[in-house]
């Protein structure tokens, strides 16, 4: 348990940090929302004066962020300046077709990466390491915009198997769901999946060097089990940490990829409110990223231990 | 507990001005130089279509949009060109553009001022009610003016100012009294402020009235998903006999142009509206699709402080337009062949072009540029201080974009050619808006112009005390034409006065322009009648203006 008591504290000073830091930061951004609320025909000096009334922008910060941490606990984010939705409700429509569309490309990316990295270590320096080595350094060189365009061109002009754009809900249609998201999802897992088959391959280099890999050969295990069974899993721990960080990160690269696809995902809300200085969506939208980051890597923590008895039985005997 | 707040207001969508990003680099996005072929062709817009043939019932279409917009509550709501075409859809305007230019009712009966143009008197159609049964009467009007329309920080308050109050005259009628005589008033209902909404309705809806419009339009609202999908579906007790043709109408916002030609060629969508310039000719290349093009009121500009040393001295601003050959710039922005050059906040098919005033605006003069920078230069008395000999220096700014940066640089170039010393800022959006409004800038690109009557417009931008009157530029001659403009029903006078108007501004280089916009819709060759629309009583109506659609009138063969 003081492992997870430690994790929920760190959690919870993370958010209050992250929170104050984000309200700090939009306040010091150019720009007053009142006059972005209003517009230049309507804000006239009384009016620009009401409406930052209205949004309390003229209390000092602290008193701004106290009120608005209040409101918070209790499941309150405010309401958007801009389209007047709750905040709450906002990020509740959006998150899960950010979550969707990053977690088809990690399966994606995983699924096609272990696969290639295990083979492309097992053959290093062989023709098919050099061929994967080779392929996976140019789709790394590919941003994910202009991948997001190419698949676009192939898929949905040239052989129209695939909608260039739109969504469906998952409950509405599950099918069409998944044609919607493919797409997008390809075009995050491929900068994913190089990333991950380098990863992957290097250290399962190291441990193909291992003695015991070596007892398993003297053993006479066929390849395919030495490769997945007894090489793949101490090989993992890089590649788990980096996918437990690029987890977190799925909402920046999602921001792209969203708005290409006119994906209705969080990223594209981000990044329309800080434009609009809809500052109220921000501090939430941060908010909820932030909490997912902790989370994620604490349970990346939790996998490590999964993955290696070491840390399982060293965290056991000191506690 | 959240903000306590029962509506908020909204940037106001009609202003010279036009404030959104995406429409400030409208013209952008590459795809400059087109070849000779194309240059040759006379610039303006097209409109290729297929045969359209006899109307058809049923059928389903998506629409792919620029943007998403905030909210449908007039008051409330920002509406981009973007959103007013949502708009007609489920709201009916209560009066509309002619092909003349001339404004008419259309969900009104009629219009009517008194003689001194104070008052204007309403008529409604009996009969005709909100999707949710609530009748269209004198009432309904009067609740919408003064609960949304008037009330305090509805982003329709100061474009209705000058109406004091609204009075019922009988069950159908209703007079606006205004603090002034303004012969453009009627103007004033062909957007936001005359799209009647469920009174009833949106009491109901409360906070979230904007997410759930009810009107009188040919469609009825049926969901929205933000940044995904609004869907509406024909309104079976339509006023308009015989209309909608459409059984359901599906908008989706895809901002990136290329991804929403793609969505087009590939079939996700049926129609597209656009403002960038090369999009308009990417789609004019479109095998199956057939193009509506209008060129509309909306050109890129400069504004220049005229408060702000050194572009307070007329010379200075002179020489900064002289120095500019447009034509390099519409290269720039991509719309060599398309556009032609502007002078004006009017395109060439608008009623208020004027020729004089196009005759009148000179560039691409760097001589004279240069002699009038020199004479500033060399004024012991010069306006920025320095001394007599030192260069001319100031800050340009413009929002961050590749075209726009691209436009930047020509600019510069332009300026530091004729011995201006030209330092370029990249501003963000929000921060560029808002020092135009402070006064807090010498010389940044901007957008101008809006299809509605020059009265409001020209008003707002060029008088004193006004918040939009980012130049800070104002004279007597304007402001004696503008109260003559407002007192005048007069077509003929009313050109006259505008083209004074525009002479005057363009004598003291307030701003500068580059080239006018073709806005187009874009359509799979089965969507028939995008711009054939009529006025109840077959009067025909004024096409699509910036790719907005009168969506009841639209019919599809598949």
């Amino acid at each position: 348990m003081p492992l997870l008591l430690r994790r929920a504290v760190a959690l919870v000073v993370t958010l209050l940090v992250v929170s104050f830091l984000t309200f700090c930061l939009t306040s010091l951004l150019p720009g007053d929302p009142a006059v972005q609320i209003l517009g230049p025909e309507a804000a006239t000096e009384e009016n620009v004066a009401a409406v930052r009334e209205e949004l309390r922008l003229d209390d000092p910060l602290l008193t701004r962020y106290v009120h608005w941490l209040g409101d918070a606990v209790t499941g309150d984010l405010g309401r958007s300046y801009r389209t007047n939705q709750p905040v709450g409700e906002a990020i509740a429509e959006r998150l899960p077709v950010t979550l969707e569309i990053g977690l088809l490309a990690l399966v994606i990316a995983l699924a096609v990466a272990i696969p290639l990295g295990t083979l492309s270590a097992f053959q290093a320096g062989g023709l098919l390491d050099r061929v994967i080595t080779s392929t996976t350094f140019g789709v790394l060189a590919v941003p994910s915009f202009m991948m997001a365009i190419l698949l676009i061109l192939v898929f949905a002009e040239t052989l129209q198997w695939l909608p260039a754009t739109g969504w469906t809900r998952l409950t509405e249609d599950p099918v069409e769901n998944l044609r919607g998201a493919l797409l997008p999802a390809l075009s995050l897992a491929m900068g994913e999946l190089a990333v991950y088959t380098r990863l992957l391959r290097s250290d399962m280099i190291t441990t193909l060097q291992q003695d015991s890999i070596t007892m398993a050969r003297a053993k006479g295990l066929p390849t395919r089990r030495i490769l997945f069974r007894h090489a793949l899993r101490p090989s993992s721990f890089s590649l788990m940490t980096v996918v437990g960080v690029q987890i977190g990160t799925i909402v920046g690269g999602a921001v792209i990829v969203e708005t290409l696809f006119a994906v209705p995902g969080v990223g594209r809300l981000l990044v329309d409110s800080i434009s609009q200085r809809d500052l109220m969506m921000v501090q939430g939208v941060a908010l909820v990223i932030a909490a997912s980051v902790v989370v994620v890597n604490f349970t990346v923590d939790l996998l490590y231990s999964l993955l290696d008895p070491r840390i399982r039985h060293g965290r056991a005997a000191t506690a | 507990m959240g903000l306590r707040r029962t509506r908020r207001p909204r940037l106001a969508a009609r202003m010279l001005w036009a404030l959104v990003a995406a429409g400030l680099v409208a013209a952008g996005c590459g795809g400059g130089g087109d070849d000779d072929a194309d240059a040759a062709e006379p610039t303006g817009a097209r409109t290729e279509k297929s045969e359209q043939g006899d109307p058809v019932y049923g059928g389903s279409i998506t629409v792919g949009l620029e943007a998403e917009t905030n909210s449908w509550l007039p008051g409330e709501a920002n509406f981009a060109n973007s959103g007013i075409t949502v708009a007609l859809a489920i709201y009916d305007p209560l009066m509309r553009r002619d092909a003349d230019g001339v404004v008419r009712p259309y969900l009104a009966e009629s219009m009517e001022p008194n003689d001194d143009l104070t008052e204007w008197t309403l008529t409604l159609r009996p009969g005709v009610t909100f999707h949710d049964g609530t009748p269209l009467d004198a009432q309904a009007l009067k609740t919408i003016f003064d609960d949304y329309l008037k009330a305090p920080g509805s982003n329709l308050a100061a474009d209705l100012e000058d109406v004091e109050e609204m009075v019922i005259v009988d069950d159908l009628t209703v007079t606006y009294r205004l603090a002034r005589p303004n012969s453009a008033f009627p103007d004033s209902l062909t957007l936001a402020a005359g799209y009647p909404f469920s009174p009833t309705a949106a009491a109901a809806a409360g906070e979230d009235a904007g997410a759930h419009p009810v009107g009188t339009g040919p469609f009825v609202f049926e969901s929205w998903e933000r940044d995904s999908q609004l869907v509406v579906k024909k309104n079976p007790n339509y006023w308009q006999e015989g209309l909608p043709y459409l059984d359901e109408i599906v908008f989706r916002p895809i901002p990136d142009e290329d991804t929403r030609v793609s969505s087009l060629t590939s079939g996700d969508i049926d129609v597209l509206q656009t403002l960038r310039q090369a999009t308009v000719s990417r789609v004019r290349e479109l095998d199956g699709v057939d193009s509506y093009e209008q060129l509309g009121n909306n050109t890129g500009v400069n504004i220049f402080n005229t408060t702000a040393p050194p572009l307070d001295d007329i010379r200075v601003r002179q020489a900064l337009a002289l120095a500019i050959d447009r034509e390099d710039v519409i290269e720039v922005l991509g719309g060599t062949g398309l556009v032609p050059p502007s002078s004006q906040p009017f395109g060439q098919d608008d009623p208020y072009f004027s020729e004089a005033v196009d005759e009148a605006w000179q560039d691409a003069d760097p001589e004279t540029a240069r002699e009038l920078l020199e004479e500033y230069v060399n004024d012991p008395n010069r306006s920025d201080g320095k001394a007599p000999g030192e260069p001319v220096s100031f800050r340009y700014d413009c929002p961050p974009d590749p075209t726009l940066n691209e436009l930047s640089q020509l600019y510069q170039a332009f300026w530091q050619a004729i011995g201006a010393e030209v330092e370029l800022r990249q501003v963000e959006q929000a921060t560029h808006v808002s020092e135009a409004m402070a006064g807090d800038y010498q010389a940044k690109c901007f957008r101008m112009g809006v299809d509605r009557d020059p009265y409001p417009n020209l008003k707002s931008a060029f008088t004193e005390g006004s918040a939009a009157n980012f130049t800070r530029f104002t004279h007597p001659d304007v402001d004696a034409a503008l109260e003559e403009l407002a007192a005048s029903t007069d077509i003929d006078e009313r050109k006259q006065l505008v083209e004074e108007i525009m002479l005057t501004v363009n004598e003291h280089y307030p701003v500068t322009y580059s080239g006018s916009t073709l806005a187009a819709v874009a359509v799979r060759e089965h969507v028939k009648n995008l711009d054939g629309w009529t006025f109840p009583d077959g009067t025909p109506g004024s096409g699509v203006p910036g790719a907005t659609v009168m969506w009841g009138h639209v019919w599809t063969t598949e």
